[in-house]
């Protein structure tokens, strides 16, 4: 394995940390905040460790698939790393433990927070944990692949260990071609939301915050009682409206956009997705209603947010839904495993993989009653191989594996199980919120320091889709 | 971009220095703030904290001493009442002279025209008059002033207070993040190094070692050393000296 190879893609990595350092430094020095020196030491940091590869390796063309694993799951801890500096260093409410906690939940988009205070942020902390979730939402190493210069061969290796087989689906493009195109729609819809928030009456500051959560799936706001805050029904819609988006195959949005036949409406698993969505939304409103806790229109107006707040992983609140009936929270909990699609910049499970899973159970029971039989399974026109099926089973059960192993570890440090069971599977997902005691409206500043560290593990777990940090140790060459 | 042995091992350690220097220079900034915290908190606040519990430790002598002269205690009584009047006025001065937060003028002219309706009704005669004994006397007049008066010192020591408090915690904060830069810039340095370790081993050790490997595999037949550096440093140069060096004797004893 070449080091210097590796170390400089890396170095690539921390100088693109450090554009998005450089922006909340700046607000930090307009405003005047105690943060100044906290961003500054951080971006000369990413600064000096990001160009000293460059001084002493050359032009390198090709990478192996071992470099190609190594450069994806050190660049996403050593991303983490840096972005605890600022919180560190700043102090407050953050420790060690807890900064890491929160930079690791911000670049994986999970949105778990152990602030008690998010207002008490300076505003240029406020907008690093914005970025941290936009930079990790389409996965840094996307946005690295995109500026590296000489890496043709690189790109292509990067981009297969970064995506995975059912996410490159729906992309019928070359590397460089299918990661223009995740920028293009994922900056388009940035910028789109930004605009539309503003108009409905946030200010520019908030609007970018929320829409970098929103795009990226994370679920940061600016604001103590997060989206309730405005008390504002366009917001919300604004906000329903990009999540869902964002939950979708980006590679079918633009195929929507330029007219392509590969686009949202020709989709079944979009249409399966959204319908299944829907379905949630009107069986928690129902139960929201029938036991009296809102109006129709009220109890219709947060089931939808809430479940597409989680149904997208983004973990947004507009109430506490640890105060709700126990089924509308058994239909969050379903949102919270089946997750949003491949190709998008939710995380966990993938509601593509339940699907090939569903698919799959059925064509095991054809299998059953015909043995000689000989049946495929086709998603979006497009038969899905044995090795596909058989590596999405496996991920299906290591998925599992690992949200009851963590909730093992957990209920031995005597935490409740509502809130071991939850904690676990919102991190895993990346969703962020969970119930009991990490409720919506809640934190995770009250786990023990242990606990925070296992659920960043497992945060970081979910956004590299397992596969990728067991192949990093297996692999030897 | 090809750099020479020199820039890099330059660039290495200004790279270092630089991140020293940045992480020295925070360090110093912040504890500088950290100094004037304290200063903030001894000279602003405490002053303030001691001032006003000495004049609440005045006014329950005060008190004491009205209570003696309700008893008829003339000599007992004004003793307390002009000593206690006199700490009184001191710690009031020291607070008069020390005004540094919002709303403490107002506070500190209210405390000097409470306790001068106070003083009205002790400094005239008690002893040998109506009020001799009488307690009605005393709960309706001195009493309630001396309530009022020891409300409006309460307050002027709470707002001390809680500025003392938030001055803790910036001190708290300040002494925090000048002690981080140094800590990070520790484990940065401590990474730096193994960094500039490896890159000296990669740069320089190795290369000389494959250079010296491909010397001692040179047969003298063939007048050309071949080793794996691809970097076009100086290292590179020498094989490429070397190898023109061997070209030139080779030519030499054609010509023989």
């Amino acid at each position: 394995m070449r080091l210097e190879v590796i170390f400089k893609i890396l170095g690539v990595v921390l100088l693109f940390n450090a554009a998005f350092l450089f922006i909340a430094l700046v607000i930090a020095y307009n405003n005047q905040e105690s943060s100044l020196i906290p961003l500054l030491f951080t971006t000369l940091i990413c600064i000096i460790f990001g160009l000293f590869p460059m001084v002493f390796s050359g032009k390198h063309e090709a990478l192996s698939f071992a470099e190609g694993i190594t450069v994806v799951v050190s660049g996403w801890v050593i991303t983490c790393v840096i972005g605890m500096l600022p919180y560190l260093m700043w102090g407050g409410e953050f420790n060690l433990i807890d900064a890491w906690f929160e930079s690791v939940s911000g670049y994986t988009t999970t949105g778990s927070t152990i602030l008690n205070d998010i207002e008490a942020l300076p505003k240029s902390l406020l907008f690093w944990r914005s970025a941290t979730h936009w930079i990790g939402g389409v996965g840094i190493i996307i946005f690295v692949l995109l500026i590296l210069p000489h890496a043709r061969n690189a790109r292509i290796t990067l981009l297969n260990t970064e995506m995975s087989e059912l996410s490159k689906s729906n992309f019928h493009y070359k590397a460089r071609t299918t990661i223009q195109i995740l920028i293009v729609v994922y900056v388009g819809l940035t910028l789109i939301e930004t605009l539309l928030l503003k108009l409905a009456g946030m200010n520019w500051f908030d609007g970018i915050n929320h829409a970098f959560a929103t795009i990226a799936t994370g679920g940061f706001s600016t604001k103590n009682s997060s989206i309730a805050y405005f008390e504002n029904v366009w917001v919300e819609v604004i906000i329903m409206v990009f999540m869902l988006l964002s939950g979708i195959h980006f590679g079918l949005i633009f195929g929507t956009i330029t007219g392509s036949r590969h686009n949202i409406f020709r989709s079944k698993v979009v249409r399966s997705y959204v319908m299944i969505m829907f379905l949630g939304i009107i069986l928690v409103a129902l139960k929201l209603f029938i036991n009296d806790f809102y109006t129709w229109s009220e109890s219709l107006r947060f089931a939808s947010f809430q479940v597409i707040s989680v149904g997208t992983t983004t973990g947004f609140a507009t109430v506490d839904t640890a105060i709700w009936p126990v089924f509308t929270q058994m239909v969050i909990i379903y949102f919270t495993i089946q997750c949003a699609m491949t190709g998008s910049t939710s995380g966990g499970l993938k509601f593509d993989r339940v699907y090939l899973f569903i698919k799959s159970v059925k064509k095991q029971i054809q299998l059953i009653k015909h043995p000689a039989g000989v049946f495929a399974i086709k998603m979006e026109n497009r038969t899905i191989s044995d090795s596909l099926e058989r590596q999405t089973m496996l991920f299906v059960v290591l998925y599992v594996f690992t949200f009851f192993i963590t909730t093992l570890l957990l209920t031995t440090m005597d935490i409740d199980l509502t809130t071991a069971f939850s904690a676990s599977i919102a991190t895993l997902g990346n969703v962020g919120p969970g119930f009991g005691n990490v409720s919506s409206m809640g934190n995770f500043d009250g786990l023990p320091n242990l606990a925070k560290f296992i659920l960043s593990l497992n945060m970081l777990l979910g956004r590299l889709e397992i596969y990728s940090v067991i192949a990093l140790f297996t692999i030897r060459k | 971009m090809a750099f020479k042995l020199k820039t890099k091992l330059l660039a290495g350690f200004m790279l270092l220095v630089s991140l020293l220097i940045v992480a020295g220079s925070v360090s110093i900034l912040e504890f500088m703030k950290l100094s004037t915290s304290f200063t903030t908190i001894l000279e602003n606040n405490y002053k303030s904290i001691e001032a006003s519990k000495t004049m609440l430790e005045a006014l329950e002598r005060e008190d004491s001493g009205i209570l003696l002269l309700l008893l008829g205690e003339w000599e007992e009584g004004r003793t307390i009442l002009r000593e206690s009047d006199k700490l009184f006025m001191k710690a009031y001065t020291v607070a008069k002279n020390n005004i540094t937060e919002e709303n403490e003028a107002e506070l500190i002219a209210d405390i000097e025209s409470k306790y001068l309706q106070y003083k009205e009704k002790w400094a005239r005669p008690i002893v040998d008059t109506f009020k001799e004994g009488n307690i009605d006397w005393y709960q309706n007049n001195a009493h309630q002033e001396f309530i009022q008066l020891k409300k409006t010192i309460n307050q002027l020591m709470t707002i001390n207070q809680e500025s003392l408090y938030e001055e803790a915690t910036i001190l708290r904060d300040n002494g925090h993040r000048a002690v981080m830069p140094g800590i990070i810039s520790l484990i940065g340095a401590i990474v730096f190094s193994l960094l500039l370790n490896f890159y000296l081993n990669q740069q320089f050790i190795s290369p000389v070692k494959e250079l010296t490997k491909a010397i001692k595999r040179f047969n003298p037949g063939d007048y050309q050393v071949h080793s794996k550096n691809k970097s076009k440093d100086e290292i590179f140069q020498l094989e490429v000296e070397i190898n023109d060096m061997l070209k030139r004797i080779a030519r030499k004893n054609d010509t023989r």
